[in-house]
């Protein structure tokens, strides 16, 4: 049977809406699912999604991404890339799949609600596929780290760390409920496809693809520059519903959403991210900085995204330009001060000329971070082993549970956001998170971060012991420790000798 | 002995910690379990008396003020700075 091309009939087909006689409109798309906010069926046949395809064109485009990604890994399993890459590197992977991988599914269940619950057509049917494309990413980042589990226990926590209470697979799962999981179809349609997967997931996935292929790691290079080929196609659902909403009178609510997740998302990036661009990839095969990702990859695009779209910046965008010199910094430091809570070894990354690059890249580094590394720096030279590791718990966002963090040094500055509610004293990190609670607090309120948890008497016992067991760790193997086995410091030796 | 739970932020370090402080403590009692955490580890020691502060105030508590005279609330962030 002859086919006839897509063009012939799909402004047809998917237009061809239900119209509901059994039940009402809101019966088949309730305000809580739907995210509709009252705009009517008709409404939203306008959305016009600018990326079409047919299930069987679909289908033989997907399977030659998977045939190219598996092929290059089959091709490439001899290269040995666990053993003869730079540790900092295989940090970079296990951070990625742990913090990702079943994070995919969550974003199948939000794909699904748009596919069931978006009044808008062509939102349907994209999300239809879009569901398709977060299942094969999901698949394909368990099975990609898998050969590497029976070298090596932390890349096991591809799978586990997104069920564990693992400080970071919780802050994670925080951001992914609150856009996804936890969010009508518009929602996700903007939170998701529009301010998480246009922007942040690019960066992620080109931008550490540059990286992999200069580390010689083109097995993870193909890999994710494939998944990213989906998300750059399903990323195209937030744009046309923001249209619909705009065009109908809400663009207020539509800009706080946009704000939201824009802002959740810098965070959650911040932590994961900036540390392993900045200290883990090692110095060689830094394409950019994380900052000059940001300004290519978030900054640039979203400004023109917002602009063309009719909506404005978000009002905290002088706050976020500041963040993006300063935060992932002390991220950083926390994370590698607090390895042993990682399922990834930190590099610490600041070896003299890594130091170099740092203060080349963000003026001010040394008399800022560097002031607390040279106290680290000069205990693992001198052997005061016990210096360098916590016997205490950061304190915790109650929005990004992430560690409250400022500027060290010489311009210090740590300023926590407090807010009480119901008897209930939060902090926050940031103004910004702050006013996220402040606009659903019924949404956020009842979490408990996991400092909360330890005051709670949930984690048993009180140790730091019986914090690393309540986080799923199950050996020593698993936690945490520094990438290099502090060779890094060797190097630092002449330098602590001149500055003495 | 009743234990007390508080948030500080350390003059010159990059994040605020749990300390777990006691009731009795004075101020200057206080500054030393928050500084265990931080100095020699991400700061270095320096001269100088170290004060505390509720978060971001402009006043000091006493040195010799007791956490329960303080009307600090459990959780509630404190700063400790150096006088100079
Ligand atoms: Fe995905
Ligand atoms: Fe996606």
């Amino acid at each position: 049977m002859a086919m006839h091309p897509r063009k012939d009939w799909y402004e047809l087909t998917r237009s061809t809406n239900w119209t509901p006689s059994y039940v009402t409109e809101e019966q088949l798309f309730p305000e809580q699912m739907s995210g509709h906010m009252g705009i009517t069926l008709d409404k939203w046949e306008s959305y016009d999604e600018p990326y079409k395809t047919s299930y069987p064109e679909y289908v033989s485009i997907q399977r030659e991404k998977d045939a190219g990604a598996y092929s290059v890994k089959a091709a490439l399993e001899r290269a040995q890339i666990y053993e003869n890459a730079d540790p900092g590197w295989i940090s970079t992977l296990k951070a990625h799949y742990g913090a990702i991988a079943v994070g995919e599914y969550a974003a199948v269940t939000g794909e699904g609600r748009m596919a069931r619950f978006s009044k808008a057509p062509g939102n349907r049917n994209m999300a239809a596929f879009g569901m398709m494309d977060e299942l094969r990413h999901g698949q394909i980042q368990l099975f990609f780290p898998h050969e590497y589990c029976k070298k090596d226990r932390q890349f096991d926590w591809a799978w586990r760390a997104y069920q564990s209470n693992e400080w970071a697979a919780i802050a994670a799962k925080h951001f992914f409920d609150d856009i996804i999981t936890g969010r009508d179809a518009i929602s996700v349609a903007i939170m998701l496809t529009f301010s998480f997967e246009t922007g942040f997931t690019n960066m992620q996935f080109l931008g550490l693809a540059a990286d992999a292929a200069d580390a010689g790691d083109y097995t993870f290079s193909s890999l994710i520059s494939s998944i990213q080929t989906d998300e750059s196609r399903h990323a195209q659902q937030g744009g046309p519903a923001l249209q619909v909403l705009i065009a109908n009178g809400k663009k207020e609510e539509a800009q706080k959403k946009v704000d939201i997740a824009i802002w959740r998302a810098w965070r959650l990036f911040a932590v994961l991210t900036g540390p392993t661009m900045d200290y883990y990839t090692p110095l060689e095969h830094r394409q950019q900085s994380f900052k000059e990702f940001m300004y290519e990859w978030i900054i640039g695009q979203f400004e023109r995204a917002l602009i063309d779209l009719g909506l404005d910046k978000p009002w905290y965008w002088d706050l976020f330009l500041k963040d993006i010199d300063e935060l992932h910094h002390s991220y950083h430091m926390g994370v590698w001060y607090w390895r042993t809570t990682a399922w990834w070894n930190p590099a610490a990354g600041v070896t003299p000329e890594e130091r170099d690059w740092l203060e080349e890249k963000y003026p001010g580094w040394n008399k800022r971070w560097g002031r607390c590394w040279d106290v680290i720096t000069e205990n693992v030279i001198e052997g005061r082993m016990e210096l360098v590791s916590p016997e205490t718990l950061p304190t915790i966002c109650n929005m990004s549970q992430i560690p409250l963090v400022g500027i060290p040094g010489d311009d210090w500055e740590v300023k926590v956001f407090s807010l009480e509610h119901n008897g209930r004293l939060y902090h926050f990190g940031s103004e910004v998170d702050r006013w996220i609670f402040q606009q659903d607090p019924v949404q956020y309120q009842n979490h408990l971060n996991v400092v909360d948890r330890f005051l709670a008497g949930q984690i048993q016992p009180m140790t730091l012991e019986g914090a690393l067991q309540y986080m799923g760790f199950q050996c020593v193997e698993e936690m945490g420790k520094d990438a290099h086995d502090f060779a890094w410091a060797e190097k630092c030796k002449p330098e602590m000798k001149k500055s003495a | 002995m009743s234990a007390f739970p508080i948030h500080a932020a350390f003059e010159r370090d990059f994040l605020v910690q749990l300390i777990v402080v006691d009731l009795n403590d004075s101020m200057d009692q206080v500054a030393e379990k928050v500084a265990y955490h931080c100095v020699n580890r991400r700061v270095a020691p320096r001269k100088g008396v170290m004060r505390v502060r509720k978060h971001q105030s402009s006043e000091l508590f006493p040195r010799g003020m007791t956490v329960a005279e303080s009307g600090l609330k459990p959780t509630e962030v404190i700063d400790v700075v150096f006088e100079d």
